[in-house]
């Protein structure tokens, strides 16, 4: 599903290296965890995943068959990749529900779907909300404007289940957030794991872990990824600190 | 000097104010940031009568929908009018004089204006009004005036609409008196057609407890200028809000000026532009509070948008305080969109013109936002959302 060799990425304009090589496979349905210290570089990877501007970027990604890096960002989105920000963006005068059924719609248009009326999208927005278990309360306010951390996540959850995508990268979906939030959003995450979609899942605590069970675990450090395992790594990483595994 | 001029009952008063006459040029503080090279040429007298009124489907797309005393206008001259208190100013031309403080456009109108619009409103009444100023000519004149008289605790929405086609030069003077506690709301869509010219001058003149709300949203004429004075008597309210929305070579300015001269009357300001391709987009605003206007609460904001490399803006928000006991605040940004939000938006599979037009769009509904009339706003909304679609 996506293939990863030897990426590097710098900061456009001679800036420094932040990503020094990366190379990660990960197969359709398959959920990777992604930890590491901060400033290791896991924002960087999931923005240049996404098509974020400002970098200078070598190697390959193959995703779906295809070269992802020579698509634009919102190429990328409408072939299936959705990247779950670590720090959503607030968009004042831009009501929740308009902005997702047009994300949807351009979504369907380029798959060559009928685009959805006010009708058929308020229709499946209430069977996501269900699914997720979560409330409505959102959808009528500007994107993120006002949002708790809390209400952030959920929100990028929420829109993550409209939009079903194919690779959904999750940016410290977990970060900020109190345990029973904490326990929503990743019941939404298990809701969402499916055979045909992928996850790489980003996180700085191994607590996430706890409810979302990935197949493989990675640690990013220094814009490498220094070891690879299964979860069992992860409370190996819990025990030691970064900081052990590094001299190990 | 300029010429022919009507020889009418008028013709004294017309001699005078063609005589005062002079075009302005950028060493003249209010029009010092107006591209005005091209203005000279399209100073044309006035277009002859007998032009075809505007299709029903036009009138239609030019009206709020609300029930509401309607008036027709082409090239300046009535074509059809209705109500009570509603006027041709070609009846009662002796209400033509010199309008002090709106510059020399407004000598211009005086010299060639021949109709126009005359309400009367008096005291405790109510109305609604809807006027389309439609041009229909080439290298020919539409003068015209409005002149409103509110009488004490009277209120009035008044919805002015200007539209046309060919390359005529619009001119337009309002002179507004508001009794005491009356109330006017006043909306106006600049929409004249590409090649056309179109210079509006407001003066205000609101009594004691009186409110003057005016809105104005600029979207066509290749040239436009609207300027805006309100007298602000004792506990007066006075909203002034609107936008500029620009592209390919258009040239527009609001320009403002608020005298406070009296105490405990408040202004708010918000003026919004968009501006793209090689647009040029101007505000002057200034606000002057008179050292007896205590408790002065004054207000203005001037926020623009520059969607191309080339497009430009040139702010000049102003206040001028000579009392000390005053709440007031200016201030004036000129920014492009937000790359942080453009990338949330097209991270979602939105293309990147869909998410440029989406932001352009809530930032300028945010001013629209203000308008209180509902069907005004809901029509401003429909214009906004065409020229939105009308982009590239
Ligand atoms: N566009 C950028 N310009 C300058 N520095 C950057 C940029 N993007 C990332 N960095 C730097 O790269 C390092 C890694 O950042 P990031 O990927 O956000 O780390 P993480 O998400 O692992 O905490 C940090 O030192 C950060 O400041
Ligand atoms: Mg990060």
């Amino acid at each position: 599903m996506l293939s990863i060799k030897n990426l590097r990425a710098k900061v456009a304009d001679g800036g420094r290296e932040i990503l020094k090589g990366i190379d990660l496979e990960v197969g359709p349905g398959e959920v990777h965890a992604i930890m590491g210290p901060n400033g290791s570089g896991k924002s960087t990877l999931a923005g240049v995943l996404a098509g974020r501007a400002g970098y200078e970027v070598s190697g390959t990604v193959t995703y779906d068959g295809r070269d992802l890096l020579a698509m634009s960002t919102d190429e990328r989105a409408r072939a299936g990749v959705f990247l779950a920000f670590q720090y959503p963006v607030e968009i004042p005068g831009v009501n929740n529900m308009y902005f997702l059924r047009a994300a949807l719609n351009a979504v369907r248009r380029s798959r060559g779907e009928s685009e959805l009326d006010a009708g058929q999208f308020l229709k499946l927005v209430r069977q996501k909300l269900k699914l997720l278990e979560i409330s409505d309360d959102l959808l009528q306010r500007p994107v993120n404007v006002g949002f708790s951390g809390g209400e952030k996540k959920r929100n990028e959850i929420f829109q993550m289940a409209m939009l079903e995508p194919k690779l959904a990268i999750l940016d410290e979906t977990d970060s900020g957030l109190d345990i029973d939030a904490l326990r929503l959003v990743a019941n939404g995450i298990n809701k969402l794991r499916a055979r045909d979609r992928s996850m790489v899942m980003i996180t700085h605590y191994q607590r996430l872990l706890d409810y979302v069970e990935p197949n493989r675990v990675h640690v990013l450090s220094g814009g490498r990824i220094v070891a690879s395992g299964d979860k069992s790594l992860a409370l190996e990483l819990e025990a030691k600190g970064y900081a052990g595994l590094e001299a190990a | 000097m300029i010429a022919p001029l009507k020889q009418d009952a008028l013709i004294a008063t017309r001699e005078a104010a063609a005589r005062r006459f002079v075009l302005p040029t950028r060493r003249d503080e209010p029009w010092r940031f107006t591209d005005l090279r091209t203005l000279e040429k399209s100073l044309f007298p006035p277009a002859a009568p007998g032009a075809d009124a505007p299709s029903a489907a036009v009138q239609a797309a030019y009206s709020s929908g609300a029930p509401a005393q309607r008036v027709v206008l082409v090239n300046g001259r009535v074509a059809a009018i209705q109500g009570a208190h509603v006027a041709r100013l070609a009846e009662r031309l002796e209400l033509v004089r010199e309008i002090d403080d709106l510059g020399p456009f407004a000598a211009l109108n005086t010299a060639f204006v021949e109709d126009g619009i005359v309400i009367s409103l008096p005291a405790g009444a109510s109305e609604r009004i809807e006027i389309l100023h439609w041009g229909a000519a080439e290298s020919a004149g539409a003068y015209t005036r409005v002149l409103v008289e509110l009488g004490a605790g009277a209120e009035a929405t008044l919805v002015e609409s200007f539209a046309g086609t060919g390359n005529y030069f619009g001119n337009v003077i309002a002179a507004i008196r508001l009794g005491e506690k009356a109330r006017l709301r006043h909306v106006t869509l600049q929409d004249e057609a590409g090649a056309a010219v179109h210079l509006g001058a407001v003066k205000a003149d609101v009594a004691e407890g009186a409110e003057y709300e005016a809105f104005v949203l600029m979207l066509g004429a290749r040239l436009s200028r609207h300027d805006l004075v309100a007298c602000l008597g004792k506990g007066a309210r006075c909203a002034i809000n609107g936008a500029y929305l620009l592209r390919g070579q258009q040239e527009a300015t609001i320009a403002t000026f608020v005298d406070h001269a009296a105490p405990c009357a408040q202004t708010s300001e918000v003026v919004k532009g968009v501006v793209d391709d090689r647009a040029h987009g101007v505000f002057q605003g200034k606000i002057r509070v008179r050292s007896d206007a205590q408790k002065t609460d004054a207000h203005q904001l001037n926020r623009n948008l520059l969607l191309s490399p080339r497009a430009a803006v040139d702010t000049k928000p102003e206040l001028e305080i000579y009392a000390d006991d005053v709440k007031c605040s200016h201030g004036a940004t000129v920014g492009d969109l937000d790359e942080a939000q453009l990338f949330y938006l097209r991270s979602r599979g939105i293309p990147e013109p869909e998410a440029r037009r989406i932001l352009v769009e809530a930032f300028a509904v945010d001013v629209v936002d203000l308008v209180a009339d509902a069907p005004a706003r809901d029509y401003l909304m429909r214009h906004l959302g065409r020229w939105l679609e009308s982009g590239r």
